[in-house]
């Protein structure tokens, strides 16, 4: 009998907190007055750990930006390549919104919804100077990347166009096994968007180049709840503000402005809405 | 009345069933999932390739790491659990440091250190032959065994050394020489004793292979994260997997349970079917060993060869002679060594360890953000936190565990039973996983810091560990005072908490405390979800150094081993403490 109550009990004690947890998005941050965003903590630079210990980077300014905007306080959450869309997918969503240098896909669109693009980059390789001369040479060399990321499916079907049957692509656990494989020698090139690249190869100046052309598209958009319109709006005209004022031009500059330790040219310009 | 119905077999069946019933009902109609199960995705071909190929061959690697890291664990094992019984010091010193340092570090910073730090060790050209040569597999099969056999190093010298001196005299003073002894006593009873101890090791060994996912090999851990993080099906990819492990942790068992029917003494009227099919089993092995017998029968010397030949005397002059120079050269060996460690550490940079060794102590603690866990605390101070909060969980969870475990009612044995064997059937690092991503999230609705999901998740995990020691200690507990307890009238809860609990929880003390270790050093696989203990927070100071992976990643293993070797010798004292016969009544 005993037994019997305690499941009854436990039952209606799940039952209850999933009441009280189920709302959309945008209710519940107006409410609560709390935005959970998913950052990633070692990409250089949209989110990595200082020398203060500080989790910093252009995805925590972004963050940090629309939650002021929003009236609300910031909690930081991790995520990594395979749980940034995970977090936002399940139903109450993990975190609010997230941005992880994640690139706006259709496939990903499928689960979850993207705000309007918030940052333009490109996958390219990145080599010892000298190492490659011409994007032809790469087909054939052993190459790292990033597991849980789109960056592994491009560069593998890109080194089988360049005409290597049977590419060698390993996908290591985040960016600092990439870099470290890269720095070791146990490959001869990595791959990734470029701006994280540029991020890793400012570690030792003058060692690593950039090689050969984008290989892909990335346009980063922040990741939110699958059919949360009012959520979505708010994101949107969020960062849209963010770009109107010349707030989003100071971020940008302070991570990949000329005198920055990762200048990469703003190219595009952010989709705005008369 | 009630009670007596309760101990009919029938009607246990039918709880069991009704309760099966309730659970499948409630999940099936009542609970709202809010995910829809897409199971194709293992068998269609999508935009980023075809996920079932991925998966196995996944599979396919995490077998080959196992064979292969299980055959250098065995190989270590013997080597260093025979050299621990040397009497030539050098070599037992050398066997006790390896079993030691191994053994108190966590796999995950050994498969670090040998990933990110070793190449750095060699010369430009030896490192790039090795990289040539499948690197980071090989890192992991090796660092695997070497862990593993750290272990099987202590349950093969604990083995042989179990074997009572007075047989060995019997032995002698029968005649038997020394390679007759090893051959017909020493090795069949040590056997014995080891077969256990050894085959959970093996167990263990497949279940950590699947650590290798953390240095880039694409083992079974590693295609499923790849899985859900290109088709965002996480209870799918989770489910396969786990299923996969608790299929291989099955075999692995199985497997054991027919080898330790073997070895079992039974007379040969009462034979069980089981033990024959082992016989059968067994058939080549045993034809193979009677046919050696016969040659070594013939090659045996004789026992009346008194005189010594000069060849032969020459020949034991030379192997003596070899002996010392084998010696010689084991001490010079050591010594370089010995005299390279003092050099690296020499040349370490140490400023960059001083800078950091705050960091790696407690994080950012207390300058952290109020949303983070506890003001930012992490590292070592994190780690033993979560060690502590699991152990004592778990405890609980043990305690009750274990009882239903030994109880004789169905409706309590069966459901401890079913967990206790889906949980150590399955790696810790993919139930952290399971209780982040998918547990917590979908079945509990709750929404947790990563630090208390991996504590929870931890604590579920070594309960099943800590139920089968109260186990053992419920079950040493000799039947009679049971007898007494129920004739005296006491009911089936106070003889457990009056007479069973009070002395099984006193001999199961030491065991605890290897749990704790236990659990303190697998606190780094809380890596993988971003909770900043120790691991995370060695990696993230990599990160941002980049290039003294050698010095963090020292200090690391420092820390880890400092504390997990001052609590074992700790469990050491406390069992030598315990144990009643070595206890001295003071009056």
């Amino acid at each position: 009998m005993r037994v019997l109550k305690i499941t009854a009990m436990a039952a209606l004690l799940v039952m209850a907190a999933s009441v009280a947890f189920a709302g959309p998005t945008y209710d519940r941050v107006m409410s609560t007055k709390v935005i959970k965003a998913g950052l990633s903590n070692q990409g250089i630079p949209f989110g990595f750990i200082n020398d203060k210990n500080e989790w910093v980077g252009f995805d925590v300014d972004m963050a940090t930006e629309i939650a002021k905007r929003l009236g609300c306080k910031l909690e930081k959450v991790v995520v990594n390549n395979n749980t940034r869309i995970s977090f936002v997918q399940t139903n109450p969503p993990k975190v609010d919104m997230v941005l992880s240098n994640m690139t706006h896909k259709r496939v990903r669109d499928e689960k979850i919804d993207f705000s309007i693009t918030y940052f333009f980059d490109g996958q390219k390789f990145l080599a010892k100077k000298g190492a490659v001369k011409d994007a032809k040479d790469l087909a054939n060399l052993k190459v790292g990347s990033m597991q849980g990321t789109t960056s592994i499916v491009n560069a593998t079907a890109y080194l089988k166009e360049l005409g290597n049957a049977n590419p060698q692509v390993t996908g290591y656990d985040g960016e600092v096994a990439m870099f470290e494989a890269l720095r070791s020698g146990r490959v001869q090139a990595i791959t990734t968007d470029s701006t994280i690249l540029l991020g890793y190869a400012a570690k030792v100046p003058g060692q690593f180049e950039l090689v050969g052309d984008f290989i892909s598209d990335e346009p980063y958009g922040i990741g939110l709840p699958q059919d949360d319109s009012a959520w979505r709006d708010t994101i949107n005209f969020t960062i849209q503000d963010i770009w109107k004022d010349g707030t989003y031009l100071k971020i940008y500059d302070k991570w990949f402005g000329a005198n920055s330790q990762y200048p990469f040219p703003l190219t595009s310009k952010i989709e705005m809405w008369p | 009345m009630f009670k007596r119905y309760f101990e009919k077999i029938w009607v246990q069946n039918l709880a069991l069933l009704a309760l099966t019933g309730l659970v499948v009902y409630y999940f099936a109609f009542i609970f709202e999932f809010k995910y829809d199960f897409d199971w194709a995705v293992f068998v269609v071909e999508g935009q980023y390739g075809h996920m079932g190929h991925l998966m196995l061959n996944g599979i396919n690697t995490t077998l080959t790491i196992t064979l292969y890291s299980a055959a250098i664990a065995l190989a270590m094992g013997t080597i260093f659990g025979l050299a621990r019984l040397s009497s030539f010091k050098p070599v037992y010193w050398f066997a006790t440091c390896y079993v030691e340092l191994f053994r108190n570090t966590p796999l995950l910073i050994q498969l670090f250190f040998w990933n990110f730090a070793l190449p750095y060790a060699f010369p430009e050209e030896i490192r790039f032959k090795l990289f040539d040569m499948n690197f980071e597999f090989w890192c992991a099969t090796v660092g695997c065994g070497i862990f593993t056999g750290a272990f099987m190093a202590e349950i093969i010298r604990a083995g042989i050394q179990s074997i009572p001196k007075g047989l060995l005299e019997a032995a002698y003073s029968s005649g038997l020489t020394f390679p007759q002894t090893l051959r017909k006593v020493i090795l069949p009873l040590a056997f014995r004793e080891i077969i256990p101890p050894l085959g959970s090791e093996f167990l263990n060994n497949m279940k950590n292979t699947s650590l290798a996912m953390t240095i880039g090999v694409s083992e079974l851990c590693w295609s499923m994260t790849e899985v859900y993080s290109l088709t965002y099906r996480t209870f799918e990819a989770f489910s396969v997997a786990t299923l996969v492990y608790l299929a291989l942790s099955l075999s692995i068992a199985g497997i054991l349970y027919i080898v330790n029917e073997r070895l079992k003494i039974m007379p040969r009227d009462r034979i069980t079917p089981l033990r024959r099919v082992a016989d059968i089993l067994f058939w080549p092995l045993d034809f193979l060993g009677r046919k050696l017998e016969y040659v070594f029968w013939y090659f045996r010397k004789s026992p009346d060869q008194r005189t010594v030949s000069p060849f032969k005397q020459f020949l034991n002059r030379l192997g003596k002679d070899l002996t010392k120079a084998l010696k010689f050269l084991f001490v010079a060996a050591i010594a370089y060594i010995l005299y390279m460690v003092v050099m690296a550490l020499f040349h370490f940079n140490w400023e960059i360890i001083g800078a950091n060794f705050k960091t790696l102590l407690i994080w950012r603690f207390p300058e952290g953000d109020e949303t983070e866990f506890c003001f930012g605390l992490g590292g070592l101070a994190s780690s033993l936190l979560m060690a502590a909060i699991s152990i004592a969980g778990s405890f609980l969870i043990g305690l009750a565990v274990g009882m239903g475990r030994t109880s004789k009612n169905r409706v309590f044995r069966i459901p401890c039973l079913l967990y206790i064997e889906l949980i150590r059937g399955v790696p810790l690092i993919l139930v952290i996983l399971w209780f982040y991503q998918a547990i917590l999230e979908f079945v509990f609705k709750v929404d947790v810091q990563a630090f208390w999901a991996a504590t929870i998740a931890m604590t579920f995990f070594f309960g099943a560990y800590i139920a089968e020691t109260v186990r053992g200690g419920i079950e040493n507990i000799p039947a009679g005072q049971v007898e007494a307890a129920k004739a005296s009238g006491l009911t089936y809860l106070q003889t457990m908490r009056k007479i069973i609990l009070p002395q099984a929880l006193k001999q199961m003390l030491p065991a605890l405390v290897g749990m704790f270790i236990a659990a303190f050093k697998d606190t780094s696989l809380a890596y993988i979800i971003g909770v900043m203990e120790l691991t995370r927070a060695a990696y993230a100071i990599n990160n941002r150094i980049m290039i003294y992976p050698f010095e963090i990643y020292t200090t690391v293993a420092v820390l880890y081993f400092v504390f997990s070797y001052f609590m074992s010798l700790y469990a050491k004292r406390l069992e030598r403490k315990l144990s009643p016969e070595t206890i001295r009544i003071e009056m």
